[in-house]
């Protein structure tokens, strides 16, 4: 299996137009609802405000990656909303959302570790910078498919305003 | 330089692995070797062997909870950071790796 066959277009949204997480977050569920990823509309967010809660979902350059643990996911899945205008979202580097990534993992992952692997590769592709560029101008969710589907590129991953570390944040031993 | 890690965080799905990726890429435009252990939803992938954890000169090790097999790593120089700043700051991460390892010499 390849991990692009995480990606449904059933469940990608370009140039959708909302104010807030919470109504990203009610409209992607909508279609993870529509597409039997999840049983339980409000019971699925309510996991995964749970994650909101433990640190940021922003890592960076306006990506958002909210996910929850849920016993109202049926089966694994991704859904992707790319927004019209940037929302306030909490991240690692102080910028809003401009593409939101949601995951749906069960809570029961014994069941799903084929799956779970593929979510596994998918998330991988977020750490490079290319396909973020892509995602951010992506018009149709064929660009998003493209997005992650394009070969990977070599110059990948340059620092772009890369925060200083800040030493507290690092321990050696 | 010669690189090893592991990667693991709270849900075990997203951050585990866009730090790996973020980390190997850091590494190699930093002309470094570097592999990457994930300890995830799905157990441990990349596993690291005895023999490359001894070839390397520094562990960093990107988690946010108690992670299988820290023994491995006992005796080595280790940076330990969330996973947090190893998405947000790669390459000062393996800038700031290089910098131990010099220091040490």
């Amino acid at each position: 299996m390849e991990f692009t066959e995480v990606l449904d277009k059933k469940t990608i949204v370009t140039h959708l137009n909302v104010n807030n997480k919470a109504e990203a977050l009610d409209a992607m569920t909508e279609m993870f609802l529509k597409t039997g990823v999840v049983s339980d509309k409000q019971e699925y967010i309510k996991d995964v405000y749970i994650r909101e809660e433990i640190g940021e979902t922003g890592i960076g350059d306006y990506i958002a990656i909210p996910h929850g643990k849920s016993k109202a996911v049926v089966t694994p899945g991704v859904a992707i909303a790319v927004l019209d205008h940037e929302i306030e979202w909490e991240s690692l580097d102080g910028k809003g959302a401009k593409v939101i990534i949601l995951f749906a993992v069960g809570a029961d992952n014994d069941a799903a570790q084929e799956h779970l692997k593929l979510l596994a590769m998918f998330s991988k592709r977020l750490g490079d910078q290319a396909v973020i560029n892509k995602l951010i101008e992506a018009d149709t969710a064929e660009d998003v498919v493209q997005a992650f589907t394009e070969e990977e590129s070599i110059s990948e991953n340059q620092p772009n305003g890369e925060e200083e570390l800040d030493l507290d944040e690092i321990s050696i031993m | 330089m010669k690189i090893v890690g592991v990667c693991a965080c709270t849900v075990g799905i997203a951050h585990t692995y866009i730090a790996q990726e973020k980390l190997e890429k850091a590494a190699k435009n930093a002309g470094c070797e570097a592999k990457f252990e994930t300890q995830g939803s799905i157990g441990k992938e990349n596993a690291l062997t005895a023999e490359e954890i001894d070839a390397a000169d520094i562990v960093i090790l990107a988690i946010d909870i108690k992670i299988a097999d820290t023994e491995r790593f006992k005796g080595k120089k280790t940076i330990q950071v969330s996973t947090d700043v190893a998405i947000k700051s790669p390459n000062k991460l393996i800038e700031k790796a290089i910098q131990v390892v010099e220091a040490a010499k």
